[in-house]
């Protein structure tokens, strides 16, 4: 229908040799990312932002969700051949990849994750065309309420669906709305939180903490882990590559599976992550072959990986359509939108349709043209890896030294960083979920001044969130997703019984 | 010298439950109350005050646990390793504060290289030198974005 007409108009912009170009690169960079361990998605593209400041909004938007696919397929790599997730959301397809890459099967691993990743990337991609002008234009009718309580509801699943403590994923949100609250208050300009320190009269930019938290953070960690690379060596062979694509489809009962889990968890903001051990666990308790699952079985490579990548896609629609972000990546590449002067949302649609459409047709080619290069790049990402940590790490802190520099141009933004980092290496260790972090920071300021906002409309009634029926509707989803802890705990007896074991889905980035 | 997981746990949420404090008393400087509609400081007030209750929960949660009391954050050697790392990146910022980046990076590069990573003091140089260099040229000269010079490369009339 229209979306259709619309998308071939975004092909047009997308399909430019400029556009392409940047598609390549971005691909190139992101995977550079993903197979470092110690770099990830959200801040890797959190170092590219700054850079794309004088760029055009379209190319800048490219740069970012190619990199973006790199890095989750860069990710996949070094899982199979190194048995080390170069991202969280790739955790799940070590279980599987490394003993197949192990009993001499690499090449068939690495084909298997790609195709299905690229697979499930299309199918999150194909849910992103048909459903986007929809959700938009359903969110034409929001007023600052209803941004609120979709707002509430974002906090809330975060709060309610994530694996670990719910009280930790608390706190670790909460720090983030205090962060985001630092800084000149938007409503009365009045300076907040700032304790006369001139360096936080402009707020704190939440760049900054996902450079330390996910960044220096993880650097720590992998430092502390003393990482031995045991390498499994891979020679790419044109026909065991096309005997494993066509042996694909044989899972696609598994494909169809994952893909759908991955594109719920990525329009909710479960997160690639979540999604990919979702999925896997899905398919060792309902795949027939489920017994064989964590020895090398085709479909552990197949589910979290399909699952990964189209959630990985999806979390972008909600990022488009609502202005809410599904992922900590998306976070930041919202923050970026906003930076470049768009705003989020369903006016986006109609504003600049040019940017959304050639934005969604990028990410189909972006996707073909990561499993090309992903392919053709792991024999030079294999002897990368050869080189110990001890000098890619120092390698990674100057990236990330530069990166909090190049933010504002504030050497305070560096210690700043560096304390985040710290917060990062511990809250990891602790089980502290980072991404509601990060998404509070980013989303902290717009919800309170929607809630602000509503209250100026009403007279300060809270009634306003409560005065239809589509407000009253999210606000009692997020109730009841807040409460959902709370019902689970007294269904499995004891609230101090189990929240403690922080389960990784906890960990999603 | 080895840090037990329910020390750090406590000492953790003492930490965020003190910024909580924190965040709340800023918050009473901006005024807390509700006239029609929040006051600037009614929320970050509330956060803090979460912050809080999350962080008391949290450590009671790790008293009544007793399951994992043998669990270990982190051992002495690896503790060692950690702040071996972690201390150069601090003199790195400390540095670029005071020299500017490219210097800070040199020194630093030059440093992981010859004594963390131990390779002969000509091949550090070098590599210091293509880190300097590839910087750089990304940098200044294809993204046009200037970092930090100091007054080093100042003085050689590099801005």
């Amino acid at each position: 229908m229209g979306n259709f007409g619309q998308l071939m108009d975004g092909f047009a912009v997308a399909l430019t040799t400029h556009h392409v170009m940047i598609m390549v690169m971005g691909v190139l960079l992101g995977l550079i990312v993903g197979v470092l361990p110690g770099l990830g998605a959200p801040n890797g593209v959190s170092l590219l932002l700054p850079l794309t400041f004088t760029m055009d909004p379209i190319s800048a938007i490219i740069l970012l969700t190619s990199m973006y696919w790199g890095a989750l397929f860069g990710g996949s790599t070094t899982s199979i051949l190194f048995n080390i997730p170069g991202e969280p959301s790739s955790v799940a397809t070590t279980f599987d990849g490394y003993p197949m890459a192990k009993q001499g099967q690499a090449v068939r691993a690495l084909t298997l994750a790609f195709t299905s990743a690229g697979l499930g990337a299309l199918t999150g991609v194909i849910v992103i065309t048909l459903l986007s002008s929809w959700v938009a234009s359903f969110a034409m009718r929001f007023g600052a309420a209803e941004y609120f309580a979709v707002y509430f509801m974002a906090f809330a699943s975060f709060i309610g669906m994530a694996g670990g403590s719910p009280f930790k994923t608390l706190v670790s949100m909460m720090l983030g709305f205090a962060a985001a609250t630092v800084g000149i208050d938007t409503i009365s300009g009045e300076s907040r939180l700032t304790f006369e320190f001139d360096e936080l009269i402009g707020g704190i930019s939440f760049l900054i903490a996902v450079i330390g938290l996910f960044g220096l953070g993880e650097l720590l960690l992998t430092m502390e882990e003393g990482l031995k690379f045991e390498g499994v060596k891979a020679k790419l062979d044109i026909r065991t590559i096309a005997r494993t694509v066509a042996e694909v489809p044989r899972y696609w009962v598994t494909l169809v599976r994952s893909a759908l889990i991955g594109c719920w968890m990525g329009i909710t903001p479960g997160g690639p992550t979540a999604a990919s051990f979702m999925s896997y666990a899905l398919g060792r308790r309902f795949s027939r072959r489920g017994k064989y699952f964590g020895k090398g079985e085709p479909e552990g490579i197949v589910a979290p990986e399909t699952a990964d990548h189209s959630a990985g896609s999806c979390a972008l629609l909600p990022m488009l359509a609502l202005g809410i972000p599904g992922s900590a990546t998306a976070a930041v590449m919202m923050g970026g939108l906003m930076i470049w002067g768009l705003s989020p949302g369903p006016m986006l649609f109609s504003t600049r349709p040019d940017f959304v459409w050639g934005l969604i047709a990028s990410m189909y080619m972006g996707n073909i043209i990561a499993v090309v290069l992903v392919l053709a790049t792991v024999p030079l990402f294999a002897f990368i890896l050869r080189a110990p940590f001890t000098v890619v790490g120092p390698m990674i802190t100057i990236v990330c030294v530069i990166g909090a520099y190049t933010v504002a141009n504030h050497v305070f933004d560096i210690w700043l960083a560096l304390a985040f980092g710290i917060v990062g290496y511990v809250f990891k260790k602790l089980d502290y979920p980072l991404a509601p972090f990060v998404l509070a920071m980013v989303l902290g300021d717009k919800a309170e001044d929607a809630f602000r906002q509503a209250m100026l409309t009403s007279d300060g009634s809270p009634a306003i969130f409560f005065s239809n029926p589509l407000v009253s509707t999210m606000m009692g989803l997020g109730i009841l997703l807040l409460c959902l802890p709370l019902i689970t705990a007294v269904f499995k007896g004891g609230l101090f019984g189990r929240a403690g074991d922080a389960g990784a889905q906890g960990r999603s980035a | 010298m080895d840090i037990s997981r329910n020390t750090m746990e406590v000492a953790t949420a003492c930490a965020t439950a003190a910024v909580g404090g924190i965040v709340c008393y800023g918050a009473t400087q901006n005024g807390i109350g509700w006239n029609d509609g929040p006051e600037p400081g009614y929320f970050p007030f509330y956060i803090g005050c979460l912050i809080i209750v999350g962080s008391l929960v949290t450590i009671v949660q790790t008293v009544l646990r007793r399951t994992s009391v043998a669990d270990i954050f982190i051992d002495g050697e690896r503790l060692r390793t950690v702040v071996a790392f972690f201390l150069p990146i601090m003199a790195l910022t400390l540095v670029s504060a005071w020299l500017g980046l490219y210097v800070g990076m040199a020194l630093y590069t030059f440093y992981a290289m010859r004594v963390s990573a131990g390779f002969r003091t000509h091949t550090a140089l070098f590599t210091a030198a293509i880190v300097v260099a590839v910087n750089f040229v990304i940098f200044e000269k294809i993204f046009m974005v200037p970092l930090l010079k100091g007054p080093i490369l100042e003085y050689f009339g590099i801005y």
